[in-house]
Order: structure tokens, then C-alpha cells, then sequence
């Protein structure tokens, strides 16, 4: 059965030209660093047709590189053993990125829990709402917290699919984000 | 005290704790030492403490994170007067800086 999370629209598969980034897990031995420099590549591939302006470019090369970042760091830590596929396009309006990769049923339904949480009101609510629950108890957790920072902070529109995958008990997660470009400065 | 990797670097001179570098932990128990180190800078009850960001040029979920659980330590102490030190011209920093007002609104926070 598929399920979905977040914002539907967004959700609707990648239109135009695609730029696409298929991290193996053997020959790489996919780790923490790949996080950081697979990131630090698509931000600076898509922030590029703003080198004329500065600040426009460092704005759009830090929020491109934080919202990847943090959806491959989550992709890596929560994975099943397996690729990673990171895709990217980006209009004049926005930068739209999909990540997808293999999770344990377990972990599925986990993560299912936790977006039902924070999914439902307002980002910059919730996230000071989870910060202050996880200060005040530990066990529960720190996740979520980089995914509310990416709606609250960054205007992030998130959405995930959970499909069966080829492999018994295992689920085929996509994760669907959408962030404003806008430049300010011209 | 110090704190060095590769990628950052985390030291303290008196009750001033200095960030540099690219900060992406792994998880929040990979930020313990940074967290012993701030917490022991707390323990001395000194009047201020400052959080130097200036040359933090990155800072993932896990750090942000580190930054607020530490914020929320010292508003436990309303007689430590707690100072971050940033910069608008790193845009995490413009952007997720001021949730750190949001949870302990004495702090002052000095963006220039």
C-alpha cells in the first residue's frame, strides 16, 4: 500500500530537465563525508546562474546546500542497505530535489508516526514545541528537528511516499522537497 | 579548552565560547564534547557567556539542535547572561539564530 505525507502537489514527479546523482553503496562505502560533498556539488551546480549578484548567490548556494544536506543526511542514516538517488531541478520560482532510497518496514512505520506529528501546524510552532520536549526528555528524541527547521526556517514544502519495495519488508521512501528561490538582489 | 577536527574547531577564552569552520554532526551524541565544553563553561557561574558564530560557516540540524539545548541549560540561570554573536552575511546563521530568542527571549543577540 502507498501512503503519503506533506504537501501532495509537490509530490507529482520531477518536470524538465533533471539532474540526477545515484550514490552506490558498495564501491562507496557510503558514509557521513558523502553527506556533505554530495551537497556541497548540487548547490553549487544550481547557484551558479546567480554568480553575477553576491548575496543572491550565497543565499541560494547555502539553502540549496542545507536542504540537501540535511534530506541525504537523514537518507544515509536511515537507510536499508542500498543506493541512494538524489534528483534536482530548478525553475525560476523554486529548487525542487527527491531523494529516494530503501527503508526497514520498522523504520517505516516510525518515521510514518513521527510526520504524522509534524506535518499538522504551524512549522515555527512546532519546532520550538519539539525542541523544548526533547531538552526537557532526551529519550524523546531529536528526530524531526531537521525537518522542521527546513519548513520553519527556509520555507521548505515537504512531502514523502512510502511504496512497497522489490524486497520483502523493506518500503521504497521518497522524499519530495521544494524550496523559493527568489532573488532579492540584482 | 579545545575542540578540533578537520572541519571545526571549538575553543574557549574565559566565558567566550569561539566556533569555526563547517559543523555536521552526526547525531547529538556526536556533539557531547561541545556540549561538556559549554556546560563547563556554565558550571564556572560566570556573568556572561558569549557564543562567538562569526566564523561558523555551517551548522547542520544536529548543531542547531546543540546550540538550543545549551540555550534552554542557561535560561535555568537567570542570573548568567547569555550573548550570541553572529553575522547576516552567513545565511543559517540570519535565518535559525533567532528560534534561539524565541526559547530564552533575555538572550541577546548581536547580528553584525
Amino acid at each position: 500500500m502507498t501512503a503519503l505525507f506533506g504537501t501532495p502537489d509537490i509530490a507529482i514527479g520531477m518536470k524538465g530537465s533533471v539532474s540526477r546523482v545515484r550514490l552506490f553503496d558498495g564501491p562507496l562505502d557510503l558514509s557521513w563525508r558523502h553527506c556533505a560533498t554530495t551537497s556541497d556539488f548540487i548547490a553549487d551546480l544550481f547557484a551558479l546562474r546567480f554568480q553575477s549578484s553576491r548575496n543572491d548567490y550565497m543565499e541560494v548556494r547555502h539553502s540549496i546546500g542545507y536542504l540537501v544536506n540535511e534530506l541525504i543526511e537523514n537518507a544515509v542514516k536511515f537507510r536499508a542497505p542500498g543506493e541512494i538517488v538524489v534528483e534536482a531541478s530548478m525553475d525560476s520560482e523554486c529548487f525542487k530535489l527527491k531523494v529516494s532510497n530503501d527503508v526497514d518496514g520498522e523504520i517505516a512505520s516510525e518515521f510514518q508516526s513521527l510526520l504524522a506529528d509534524i506535518t499538522v501546524g504551524d512549522p515555527k510552532d512546532l519546532l520550538i514545541q519539539r525542541i523544548e520536549a526533547n531538552a526537557a526528555n532526551p529519550d524523546v528524541g531529536s528526530s524531526g528537528l531537521g525537518l522542521l527547521t527546513l519548513m520553519s526556517d527556509y520555507g521548505a514544502r515537504l512531502a514523502w511516499i512510502f511504496s512497497p519495495a522489490d524486497e520483502n519488508d523493506r518500503i521504497c521512501l521518497e522524499t519530495y522537497a521544494s524550496i523559493p528561490i527568489s532573488p532579492t538582489h540584482n | 579548552m579545545e575542540i578540533k577536527t578537520d572541519d571545526y574547531r571549538v575553543w574557549t577564552e574565559g566565558s567566550d565560547i569561539f566556533f569555526d569552520g563547517a559543523m555536521r554532526l552526526a547525531s547529538s551524541e556526536a556533539g557531547a564534547p561541545i556540549t561538556a565544553l559549554a556546560t563547563s563553561v556554565l558550571a564556572s557561574n560566570p556573568a556572561s557567556i558569549t557564543l562567538n558564530l562569526k566564523d561558523l560557516h555551517f551548522l547542520n540540524s544536529s548543531g542547531i539542535n546543540l546550540l538550543a539545548k545549551f540555550t534552554i541549560e542557561v535560561r535555568k540561570h537567570p542570573d548568567v547572561r547569555l550573548v550570541v554573536r553572529g553575522t547576516p552575511d552567513i545565511p543559517w546563521q540570519s535565518k535559525s539564530l533567532p528560534n534561539l530568542k524565541k526559547l530564552h527571549p533575555a538572550l541577546v543577540l548581536l547580528m553584525n
